[in-house]
């Protein structure tokens, strides 16, 4: 007999999600994914200049305050056809690669390894087997066997005090964790050097940003980052150095401890890699602009139908014509007036609530699609774009992973096998893994640049009578992010955000198709309804982010995760 | 001794915003002592450890949904904060400071003197103004700020010029 499990909400952040699913003979077979909370925040901005949205936007979510940001100027520059100078790309690109770094390395050990690391397995690690095994996975110093057996030792003082402290969500115990006790310990050792980590992270944002969180030197038409070699008080020479020496940290963590320890939990966990591949065509778009006009970038962007990556279509930048005309938002079955597929400039927010009811309207996010189809967005996206169109650096590091889940798994890990669960958190490392050596590379192009006689920041924006509409997008830690703007007389007209979480948290739309996190969980196990680890484990692989789909609180605080199985 | 004074919420979604117009308040009326940060931070939820490290004491100040009139200005301590869910309903930020606190705990890193300054609000409805009762309650919390940090300093900044915080 089929249960039906709710988990509500299922995020350890700020969660508003809802999921709910039915079992029968241990697999899932049925799945909706529904947000409990009204959106409706770009309302704020309707009548507002243009040149001050980004202000705003950068409240939308607390997690990704940069992201809103840049997404916003990029949005109101595209209206204006307005050029920037080479520094502010380069500046902006710093900016946007630190948040990445850091947002991907605090999902993986403060969100998502829970789900796989069997904290009171550690009591059980020898430390010493631990440091050995840690200093065979990479060249990371700080693997000591006295450093494990600090960490554990911290762990047992933990679990004899009863309390579990940050630990108490996780399902301790469950028969589907199953990591060697010393893989478990060096998950726990990493999860609080990643706490140090994340903070050089928002030093270097802070150092270009003027402050974190809410970057302050943005302005459409540029940045506000003086620069001036001889003066203390600007972006000079001292301040580069300290910032490479910062990113130079950040990028030794994520390519000896990130990338390890999520090639050896995969190896580790391999029939994951056959769960959870839901919608297989990827969205992603190009980023990190290398010239004035953005037509030219360090990672690229496409369409991927079907899984199929010979049938990529490329998105060349924000003024490709598909991509301006393929992205609609259907509200058949979210809460809005209306229902039928609205481009974003054309977009409305008329809330319109009802009862959940799966057969009608069950979620306040809209359904984004892309020529009428759902899409995956996201890292997995991101990477299997740039691996489709041969970026060598996205080769080089997904060869690199593969290679090391093979030797781990025995088995051979191949491209294909990323089309699931484990193939979202490979493919996040792999990512970062690319954006640390670019880090490294746009520090010595906005160098060089500087060093050259360069210290333009900024092109001062006109704007014209009658209406003009723009898109701003990024390729963020959740992948595709778009705000579409229409401006008129100088004063915005519409304004909509077409969040990450919104594409792969998309309810069904007019003909019925599923989203991506509705898909991803058909048929995988649950071996024990009360205790649905493994559903957790998929929707987590997304790394959703409530909180910016979707931006009003529950007044009541309820924050910890419920299930109920009927 | 490091001091940081943190306003937590969302200033786009109505009385959510109180952190951050307390730390306006603050830092319009009064000038720092040494060692002092004072920031909105917004939303930080997981980023929030990041900010704590390396301070001996941190006074938030967020919107918090007590069982009371809105504009209630209420102080609580560090065990409060830390034992939450059990007894006090807090705004969603909340388990977000107690999580903090958690994590922090267990690396060892923790600020050891943590308070929170909370305002219940009136409506979380998105939207740029604090309501009637919640405005007038942002200069009061704003003075019991002050006088935990003076409490903190062993009184003797209470006294000081009013520029003084």
């Amino acid at each position: 007999m089929s249960k039906r499990i709710t988990i509500d909400p299922i995020t350890r952040i700020e969660g508003h999600l809802r999921i709910d699913v039915e079992v029968d003979q241990g697999k899932v077979q049925k799945a909706w994914a529904s947000s409990t909370m009204f959106r409706g925040i770009e309302r704020i901005l309707l009548g507002r200049d243009p040149r001050e949205a980004w202000l705003f936007t950068q409240r939308f979510c607390g997690v990704c305050t940069t992201v809103h940001a840049l997404a916003s100027v990029r949005a109101v520059e595209d209206a204006l056809d307005l050029e920037i100078p080479l520094n502010a790309q380069y500046i902006r690109n710093l900016i946007l690669i630190a948040h990445a770094l850091h947002d991907h390395v605090v999902h993986f050990y403060q969100l998502s390894a829970l789900d796989w690391v069997d904290v009171t397995q550690v009591l059980k690690a020898d430390p010493k087997k631990a440091s050995s095994i840690a200093e065979s996975l990479s060249d990371w110093t700080d693997n000591s066997e006295k450093q494990m057996a600090a960490v554990k030792q911290r762990v047992a003082g933990l679990v004899g005090s009863g309390q579990l402290g940050p630990f108490a969500h996780g399902y301790w115990g469950h028969p589907a964790m199953k990591l060697p006790p010393e893989i478990n310990l060096i998950a726990v050792s990493h999860y609080l050097q990643a706490l140090e980590y994340q903070r050089y992270s928002n030093q270097v944002v802070a150092m270009l940003g003027g402050k974190t969180p809410h970057i302050q030197n943005v302005a459409v038409g540029g940045v506000a980052n003086a620069i001036n070699l001889g003066s203390e008080a600007a972006l000079n020479v001292d301040r580069l150095f300290q910032m490479k020496s910062l990113l130079e940290k950040i990028v030794s963590f994520v390519q000896n401890v990130y990338v390890p320890d999520v090639c050896a939990i995969a190896g580790l966990y391999p029939d994951w890699f056959s769960y959870g591949a839901g919608v297989t065509n990827y969205l992603s778009v190009p980023d990190l602009p290398l010239d004035g006009k953005s037509t030219q970038f360090e990672l690229p962007g496409g369409f991927i139908p079907n899984g199929d990556l010979a049938k990529l279509v490329p998105i060349t930048g924000q003024k490709d014509e598909t991509w301006r005309r393929a992205v609609t938002e259907d509200s058949a079955h979210a809460w809005y007036k209306g229902g039928g597929p609205l481009h974003p400039w054309k977009g409305e927010t008329d809330p319109e609530p009802t009862e959940w009811d799966e057969e009608k309207k069950y979620s306040w996010v809209k359904a984004p699609r892309y020529n009428g189809q759902p899409a995956q967005v996201g890292p997995l996206a991101n990477v299997l774009v740039g691996y489709a169109q041969g970026n060598p650096l996205m080769k080089k590091w997904t060869d690199a992973a593969l290679d090391k889940i093979s030797a781990i798994a025995h088995v051979k890990a191949t491209p294909a096998m990323l089309h699931s669960t484990l193939g979202r958190h490979g493919a996040r490392a792999i990512r970062a893994a690319v954006l640390s050596e670019l880090a490294l590379k746009q520090w010595q192009l906005l160098t060089d640049n500087i060093l050259k006689g360069d210290t333009t920041i900024y092109n001062k924006p006109e704007f014209p009578k009658g209406t003009i509409e723009g898109v701003g997008f990024h390729e963020a830690p959740r992948g595709v992010l778009s705000h579409w703007v229409v401006v008129e007389d100088g004063t915005i007209k519409n304004y909509q955000a077409v969040v990450p979480t919104t594409w792969n948290a998309s309810p069904r739309d007019t003909s019925g198709t599923l989203g991506p996190y509705e898909s991803s969980l058909l048929q995988n196990p649950v071996a024990d309804p009360e205790h649905p680890l493994e559903v957790l484990r998929t929707i987590h692989s997304f790394d959703p982010c409530m909180a910016c789909a979707v931006h009003t609180f529950d007044p009541s605080g309820r924050n910890i995760a419920k299930v109920k199985v009927l | 001794m490091k001091t940081a004074i943190y306003g937590i919420g969302n200033i786009l979604l109505g009385d959510d915003g109180v952190g951050p117009a307390v730390v306006r308040y603050l830092s319009s009326n009064y000038t720092l002592p040494p060692d002092t940060t004072l920031e909105d931070l917004g939303t930080p939820s997981l980023d929030l450890p990041a900010y704590l490290a390396g301070y001996d004491r941190v006074i938030f100040i967020d919107a918090v949904a007590l069982d009371a009139p809105p504009g209630t200005v209420r102080v609580f301590s560090r065990d409060e904060i830390t034992s939450v869910p059990t007894g006090i309903r807090v705004s969603p930020h909340e388990p977000t400071i107690n999580d903090a606190l958690i994590v922090l705990d267990f690396a060892g890193t923790a600020p050891r003197d943590v308070v929170l300054v909370g305002v219940v609000p009136e409506t979380l409805e998105g939207g740029m103004r604090l309501s009637a009762r919640v405005a007038g309650a942002v200069e009061g919390a704003g003075e019991v700020v002050r006088s935990e940090v003076a409490r903190r300093t062993c009184g003797n900044r209470i006294n000081r010029p009013t520029t003084d915080l």
